[in-house]
């Protein structure tokens, strides 16, 4: 990765100054500085200019989204930081090897850290970008050092310092390996392009302080289905999704079970991801109805009562008004598909099951009559019967 | 002169430290922390802990395991798993217990002793969802009648709605500008009651990010919110019924509520339908997080501050200390630091005192600065040099030590540092101070058993939070005030007139 733009415009030797250096003479030359890099910098996009323009985004998960940049030395950069996460956030760029130092005198500022927005008065502290609110943004225009090497950027925010950082790397070369770079923080020496991490979720046996062995379930955000979801793998490659909310089956699927390492890498705001191939997706709402010859018939009142785990198996318990249905879902004898045990309490006159046509599924039951898509079930039926739901084409 | 009050101070630690049988016997400080060792594999984001009667932990993490812990045995045990984001954990017994998960509130049963969880019972799922990932819920806990309570946290402006929600949608404030936190689902930014008969009922709303509630031994329900978009500060509320606390989101659910995007009110309006909080916590210097507060109920098992209340903090390496005293009717009252680094980590999320009053904390970072793992704070038996307490006078305040205060200084107000500031009350995220002024301190009076300070200032005025800082404050005994930052938050003068 190599963010610097090349070409080496002609500056003059006596605006050649350290960025970090105080001197009188820096207070004349810096606005010449200046005015001859937004000279250089406006207009000129990619190409054409000395300045360096480095965006950076506070990010939630406590990071900068880019860890480490390179700039030659004694070239000009612009700095952009954009407060993205939703937390305050800083940006003090310090002298080679000062990142602790800085963050132990930001700790120290105590009650006096708010006034100076957290930035320590050191001469290790090269250059700033003043505490950035939720959405604000900011930006600096610097002298990078003429001598190479690698200077940190760090968040002074109290707590933030120790884990987000990056590095500048000056230097004419390229950057170490991003897995051997010891300056920026170690979870962040991971992968690949633009320096960003991929947290890895571990392989499944590593993911929890037990063996994943099906049955097992997730209660986690997942696509396509109301937010109370819950995602069941099965023996046999088979896995489905069960929506608490609406107290229907949503979906099922076959292959692998799912990817949770974007949802668990941050915050929780992205979805698990489904692994293998979905064959079945519900499409025709809540499947029961007890009466289906009225055409506009009153809602009926779903409520989500729980679920009892039989040998790993989770069987959900849901009240359809005043009937109570237990419902367990298995894979099929022949494993071709879902096997679904009801039961029924309460029930006073018949039930219909109702399925679209092109769900993907291909039906079958142990009690009941069928009319097309529809499973007629009497009370005493209905105490406890199967619904089969084989994948269509098998 | 300060060269004579350190030479006197090296002189009493010298006479102190030649007493050997003493020394041998005191360990070197007041708390120490141990960490508790977590089961291979497990992701230690902790989302709850708490204790059985029988001295066991239970510990919820975010990737949906109860795990049991035996301090004795040091061994883990799983109780159930597969949850959804648990973030908080009412025991019945080892058989039964609630817990907070991000869709329902959910009791847990063991109904066969083998000591796993089998039966997962909805207590309620009578709340939106909209599938935003700020939506975390917090509590039960647990009123003197029965009555359970639990927090709803906002939606953030950064996330999403999904396309199916659970309840009623109301886009009113779904994210455009300006940013903040919204409720786009019912009672998001709402404390709710559930009653013993099982009915949930809205009780206060005005809650931004409700991460943390407890009832003290008067049966009143305190909950902490975090600084962002109308909380100027973070900041403990007394949680009444029908309550207002300050972030409109959550008004679109108030019932009758025909006001329209509730964020456009004028501020002098729902500045005038507010309840402040008790206690604010000064942004970056007390806590920038704030997360559960627990009650020391231990006796002096934990050392001199019994009754008060302990706070955990996710952005520092700190656990804070709060205290609270009745002034015209209404509570308020001091933060100050506990303990800062002494090996303590970071992402102090949850805190529960076992019954051998050690305090335990659990960490978790979740996207935010923090941390993994579980530790405990034992107090060691000996005695902190610390604040004990803080009342606030006519004419200035009254600080009570955990020692008496070493005579080899003279007490003068060299050492006593106050500023005041306020916080604003605006949409945009967090506040910062305003009118940032010194206080000077007019007179100070020691007490005869030299524990009690009385500083008196000029002038007091309510709406503002008092900073004290102390410098060069030692016990006779030669220890070193361990905390030195005091906040306290003047809502009304203590003016009986």
């Amino acid at each position: 990765m190599n963010v610097i733009r090349n070409n080496n415009h002609n500056i003059k030797k006596q605006h050649l100054v350290s960025w970090w250096q105080t001197c009188n003479y820096y207070l004349i030359v810096f606005p010449i500085t200046l005015a001859l890099c937004l000279l250089l910098t406006n207009g000129y996009g990619q190409s054409g200019t000395d300045t360096v323009r480095i965006v950076l985004k506070a990010i939630p998960g406590m990071q900068y989204d880019l860890v480490r940049f390179t700039v030659k030395p004694g070239s000009y950069l612009r700095l952009v930081l954009t407060n993205a996460d939703d937390m305050e956030h800083n940006l003090v760029i310090g002298k080679k090897d000062s990142r602790q130092k800085i963050v132990e005198a930001a700790t120290a500022l105590g009650v006096h850290g708010p006034a100076v927005g957290y930035i320590p008065k050191l001469d290790l502290v090269l250059a700033s970008i003043p505490v950035l609110k939720v959405g604000e943004s900011d930006s600096i225009l610097i002298r990078a050092p003429r001598n190479t090497g690698v200077y940190p950027y760090v968040c002074t925010f109290p707590g933030h310092g120790n884990i987000m950082f990056g590095a500048i790397h000056v230097t004419n070369g390229i950057m170490p390996e991003i897995m051997a770079d010891m300056d920026i923080p170690a979870h962040r020496r991971k992968s690949d392009i633009k320096g960003q991490e991929h947290i890895s979720s571990g392989p499944p046996a590593e993911r929890h302080p037990y063996p994943l062995v099906p049955p097992y379930y997730y209660r986690v955000l997942m696509p396509d289905a109301g937010p109370a979801a819950i995602a069941v793998c099965l023996p046999g490659n088979l896995a489905y999704c069960w929506d608490a909310g609406p107290c229907r089956l949503r979906y099922a699927w076959t292959g692998e079970f799912l990817d949770l390492t974007d949802y668990w890498t941050v915050k929780g705001e992205l979805h698990a991801k489904i692994l293998g191939s979905v064959f079945y997706r519900d499409k025709g709402g809540f499947p029961f109805r007890m009466n289906v010859n009225e055409v506009k018939s009153i809602a009926p009142t779903i409520k989500f009562k729980g679920y009892r785990l039989v040998n790993g198996y989770p069987e959900f318990n849901y009240w359809i008004d005043h009937v109570e249905v237990f419902e367990l879902i298995i894979a099929s004898k022949d494993g071709k598909g879902l096997l679904r045990q009801f039961r029924m309490k309460g029930l006073h006159h018949p039930v219909w099951f109702v399925h679209d046509k092109d769900d993907g599924a291909v039906y079958g039951s142990d009690k009941g009559s069928w009319f097309g898509t529809q499973l007629k079930l009497d009370p005493q039926e209905a105490a406890a019967f199967s619904i089969i739901m084989n994948k269509s084409g098998q | 002169m300060k060269i004579v009050h350190y030479f006197l101070l090296f002189a009493s630690i010298w006479i102190y430290s030649c007493k050997p049988d003493t020394l041998q016997t005191l360990p070197e400080f007041s708390y120490q922390v141990e960490n508790i060792e977590l089961p291979k594999g497990l992701t230690g984001e902790t989302g709850a802990i708490e204790f059985l009667p029988d001295g066991r932990l239970v510990a919820c993490f975010l990737r949906g395991e109860v795990m049991i812990y035996d301090p004795k045995t040091k061994k883990w045990h799983l109780f159930a798993s597969g949850l959804h984001e648990p973030l908080g954990l009412l025991i019945i017994d080892e058989k039964e217990m609630l817990v907070m998960q991000r869709p329902e509130l959910t009791r847990l049963k063991d109904t066969d002793g083998d000591g796993k969880a089998d039966l997962f019972e909805t207590v309620t799922d009578e709340f939106g969802m909209s599938g935003n990932y700020h939506e975390w819920n917090y509590g039960p806990v647990k009123d003197q009648q029965g009555n359970l309570y639990i927090g709803l946290n906002t939606a953030s402006e950064y996330g999403k709605v999904m396309p199916e929600v659970r309840g009623k949608l109301d886009t009113t404030l779904v994210p455009g500008k300006p940013l903040q936190k919204f409720s786009a689902v019912p009672y998001r930014g709402w404390i709710m009651q559930i009653t013993p008969g099982g009915k949930i009922l809205p009780y206060a709303s005005g809650l931004r990010s409700p991460n943390g509630l407890v009832i003290d031994d008067l049966n009143r329900l305190f909950v902490n919110d975090n600084q962002g978009d109308w909380v100027g500060t973070s900041v403990l509320y007394q949680i009444e019924k029908d309550h207002f606390y300050g972030h409109p989101a959550s008004l679109l659910w108030k019932e009758g509520w025909n006001k329209g995007d509730p964020s456009k009110l004028p501020i002098p309006e729902l500045e005038s339908i507010r309840t402040k909080g008790c206690v604010l916590y000064p942004h970056g210097i007390i806590a920038a997080s704030p997360s559960q507060p627990v009650i020391d109920r231990s006796g002096g098992k934990f050392g001199p501050f019994a009754g008060q209340i302990f706070v955990g903090e996710m952005n520092q390496e700190r656990i804070l200390r709060v205290m609270m005293e009745e002034i015209g009717g209404q509570l308020q009252g001091a933060c100050l630091p506990f303990l800062d680094n002494h090996g303590l980590r970071k992402g102090n999320n949850r805190l529960a005192f076992a019954s051998d009053g050690s305090l335990w904390v659990g960490q978790a970072q979740h996207g935010y600065a923090g941390d993994l793992g579980i530790q405990r704070i034992v107090y060691t038996g000996k005695s902190p040099m610390d604040i004990l307490t803080i009342h606030l006078l006519k004419d200035g305040f009254e600080l009570t030590f955990t020692q008496p205060v070493s005579d080899s200084l003279p007490m003068d107000t060299s050492h006593f540092h106050f500023r005041h500031y306020y916080y604003d009350y605006h949409l945009k995220y967090g506040s910062d101070q305003y009118d940032v002024q010194d206080v000077a301190v007019s007179r100070v009076e020691l007490s005869v058993d030299r524990k009690v300070i009385r500083l008196k200032l000029p002038v007091i005025k309510a709406g503002y939070v008092y900073e004290l800082t102390l410098t060069d404050i030692f016990s006779e005994k030669g220890m070193v005030l361990q905390n030195k930052v005091i906040c306290y938050t003047v809502n009304k003068l203590n003016d009986p007139l």
